[in-house]
């Protein structure tokens, strides 16, 4: 029988038409979930690729809250202050970024001290937390103290309840205890392990390997930089702070890749990054 | 009786007396035989003297120096025996610090004020027997003039100070005699407390040193101490000059007890007594009244606290800082503890010889401090000794030992040895310590700490006559007695704060020693006057 019968669309070829797409749009959803399976059966955990699975968007992982008490004990009526040790030749830039927002989210107390088994230190690590608050001779006005003591460590140290804590070592390890105060710890495991393999990248890697190794690593900030603005995603994130850090301090922005370096730009934009540049040399 | 008896008696008593006689003349002659034994003896040795001593000008017993003639000669120090001066021939004098022949060898260490040298004098063409054994019979402490070659050595010498280096002497003569019984060892002086209990020999207690403070004063740990504690009081003037500070003296003889009646010694002062002042502190404020702005005082302080522990005396030296602020008592604070500092860093840097002879006997931790310094609250103090375990009310004085205890959870946190602890409750101060302006439980009050004791205790003062006064009533003080203080407020007084050191104190402590009697020269305590 024709297919067209007075100019119109005979209904039964419509239905037919309709049956066709029906099957091919199951068809198309069948393959998507078969190519699923056979990834997660075909390659070994190790080496699945988490930045290719798709996941839950990253909204700018600071916004969060966190429960001050249930992080760092119960508020005594006395200052809760955090101590962080740092050798003055390597200064941890991403803890004093993480600084900057602590003080946007809470009443902060911060102090920079010279230990005595240091000489002396350059004028901007003495200020390198800003100036003094004006109110820092009430210390129980304060939420939280910062207090950061320049001394001849051999590595980074974090220190606060010195009867139920033993110390934290380590910047990446630190950085991830502050990022929690600021509730910024990511929810979901993917993200979690993507942050922490990106953190780990840039201190192991970036900030204490070799020549080859650093270039391998901008390669790989690259071409992740190239799919999203940040590197977890839409949002700003402790991974971007920490691995901006580390590449600044390698001296290496200037010969950077292009995506790295407008990612560095946009980094310096948000303003989180003000306090460091006058620490680079 | 019968005659017979009384003869053989007789017989029995001549014979017991010719036995005696016997032994009489046997001991006689043993003694002549010891006697003639000994004179022949120094016959040959007057033989040995007189055989040619070829060396006889190069030793001896100088007469006593009466100025006798003004010698242009160099005498090089101890100190500065180093193998830059190798070969050359040079004059030292010094202490003899022990003295050792073997055989035609006689191995002397000299010593001056913290430091020792090995000297060597051996028979040979330069040296005769009779000199050697005279070097070798010389007392200990003496002090000789010694004219000697300085040689390098190859093993460096452990003993002593200059450790590269040794003397061959070529003159030797004694200055002054010491006599041959030393009321103590000076080796035994210095030896480390365990090393004398592990090896058995002896050290010396601190009575024994403190009667014979002369020369215990000479051992090298002592001579360090005491440049050391030299060194805080030049630091601490020096600091406080350049800070605009102007130094005061205060009198001593007082006519009204300053901190609190009990503690204080009276002196009978022509027809009535008076007193010796227990701090400085009317004096210090009353120049602050009088317009001198910044002002500190160095000067005995006299306590009669009938307290005999490691860290009091009766008599010790107070180093007293007072000032006026514009807004806030914490720049005073800020003012104290920056000297403070300038004293750590002034020794650290300059004084390390010291630490390290102090250090030999006294084995501690180095001194560790901040810049800018620790600043804790009270509350903050008290929170860290409850999480620690301690139960203690919120305007309770801090106890010696949770003071202590507090010092060691500060060191674990920010691995210092000098914090200030500021905002003390008020019922614990004294009368003229400024109340909180929010909070009337506490007081612009502070305490500074090293190695977890306190060294001084200050606060802002109270300016204002009329507080004062109601101050004063409320701790039941007769008005009468303070009347002249009172009165120095009420003619315009500047907000001023300050406080004082004992400089014995700082000194110990910074050292990590366990006595003051040890810093302090010829310390004063409720049982010793002398010397």
């Amino acid at each position: 029988m024709p297919m067209y019968q007075n100019g119109e669309v005979d209904p039964a070829v419509k239905a037919l038409e309709d049956r066709q797409d029906e099957v091919l749009r199951r068809l198309y959803e069948l393959k998507a979930t078969v190519d699923g399976l056979t990834k997660t059966v075909t390659t070994p955990d190790a080496d699945l690729d988490a930045t290719t699975l798709s996941h839950a968007p990253v909204e700018s992982v600071f916004r969060g809250t966190a429960d001050l008490d249930s992080l760092l004990g119960k508020d005594l009526g006395a200052l809760r202050d955090i101590v962080i040790n740092a050798h003055p030749a390597r200064p941890p830039l991403s803890l004093l970024v993480l600084h900057g927002l602590l003080c946007q989210r809470y009443q902060v107390l911060s102090s920079v001290h010279l230990h005595s088994s240091v000489p002396g230190v350059p004028p901007p690590l003495m200020s390198c937390l800003g100036p003094r608050h004006t109110d820092s001779y009430a210390r129980q006005r304060f939420q939280l103290g910062f207090t950061l003591i320049w001394k001849d460590v051999s590595k980074l140290q974090m220190k606060f309840s010195t009867q139920n804590m033993c110390p934290i070592e380590g910047e990446a390890n630190v950085a991830r205890f502050l990022s929690r105060l600021l509730g910024a710890d990511p929810q979901d495991p993917v993200s979690a392990t993507q942050m922490d393999r990106w953190i780990d990248t840039a201190v192991f890697q970036l900030a204490e390997g070799g020549n080859k190794e650093r270039a391998a690593v901008l390669r790989s900030l690259n071409t992740a930089l190239g799919r999203s603005p940040w590197l977890l995603g839409e949002g700003f994130s402790l991974a971007d702070v920490v691995c901006a850090c580390c590449v600044l301090q390698a001296g290496e922005s200037g010969s950077a890749p292009a995506n790295v370096q407008r990612w560095l730009k946009s980094c310096q934009n948000l303003g989180h990054f003000r306090c460091v540049y006058p620490l680079l040399q | 009786m019968t005659k017979e008896n009384v003869q053989g008696a007789g017989e029995e008593e001549q014979q017991a007396q010719s036995k005696k006689g016997l032994k009489k003349q046997q001991k006689e002659a043993e003694k002549a035989a010891k006697k003639a034994e000994k004179q022949a003896k120094l016959a040959a040795e007057q033989q040995d003297t007189d055989e040619d001593d070829f060396a006889k000008d190069r030793y001896g017993i100088c007469p006593m120096v009466q100025s006798q003639q003004k010698l242009d000669r160099a005498l090089v120090r101890v100190q500065d025996l180093t193998p830059e001066k190798a070969e050359q021939q040079i004059w030292v004098r010094a202490r003899i610090h022990t003295s050792r022949a073997k055989g035609k060898q006689c191995f002397l260490v000299l010593r001056h004020q913290q430091f020792t040298v090995q000297a060597l004098l051996a028979v040979g063409e330069r040296a005769s027997k009779q000199m050697v054994k005279f070097a070798a019979n010389l007392t200990k402490e003496s002090i000789i003039d010694v004219e000697a070659v300085v040689k390098k050595v190859e093993q460096k010498i452990e003993s002593c100070s200059q450790q590269d280096v040794e003397l061959h002497v070529e003159r030797i003569f004694v200055i002054s005699q010491s006599e041959a019984r030393l009321p103590l060892q000076l080796e035994d002086a210095v030896r480390p407390e365990g090393e004398g209990d592990e090896e058995g020999r002896a050290t010396v207690n601190q009575d024994t040193r403190l009667d014979n403070r002369v020369i215990d004063l000479r051992t090298t740990t002592s001579q360090a101490i005491f440049r050391l504690q030299s060194g805080v009081c030049q630091l601490f003037r020096d600091t406080l000059i350049n800070k605009g500070f102007v130094e005061i003296q205060t009198p001593k003889i007082i006519s009204a007890a300053s901190e609190g009646g009990a503690n204080v010694f009276t002196v009978s002062y022509f027809k009535t007594s008076a007193y010796l002042a227990q701090s400085p502190q009317l004096y210090k404020q009353m120049c602050i009244c009088a317009d001198f702005d910044k002002v500190f005082c160095v000067g005995p302080v006299f306590r009669a606290e009938d307290s005999n522990t490691h860290r009091h005396l009766t008599e010790f030296v107070g180093l007293d800082i007072e000032m006026t602020f514009n807004y806030h008592y914490h720049e005073v604070i800020d003012s104290i503890t920056d000297t403070m500092v300038q004293i750590f860093k002034g020794l650290r840097d300059r004084f390390q010889t010291e630490i390290q002879t102090v250090n030999k006997q006294y084995p501690s931790e180095p001194f560790k401090f901040l810049e800018p310094t620790l600043r804790l609250e009270y509350m903050e103090g008290v929170a860290m000794l409850r999480a620690a375990g301690v139960e203690m009310g919120d305007e309770e004085d801090l106890s010696t030992p949770n003071e202590k205890l507090l010092g060691r959870l500060v060191k674990d946190k920010y691995d210092t040895d000098f914090y200030v602890l500021d905002k003390y409750p008020l019922a614990v101060r004294p009368f003229y310590t400024m109340p909180d302006p929010s909070d009337p439980k506490y007081s612009n009050s502070y305490d500074m700490f090293m190695r977890g004791e306190e060294i001084l205790s200050g606060a802002q003062r109270v300016h204002d006559a009329q507080l004062l006064t109601e101050r004063a009533m409320h701790h039941s003080i007769d008005l009468e007695k303070i009347k002249a203080y009172i009165d120095s407020f009420r003619y315009g007084a500047p907000p001023h704060a300050g406080g004082g050191i004992g400089l014995e104190r700082v000194t110990m402590l910074y050292l990590g020693l366990h006595n003051v009697r040890q810093t302090s020269m010829f310390p004063r305590d409720p049982k010793r006057l002398t010397p």
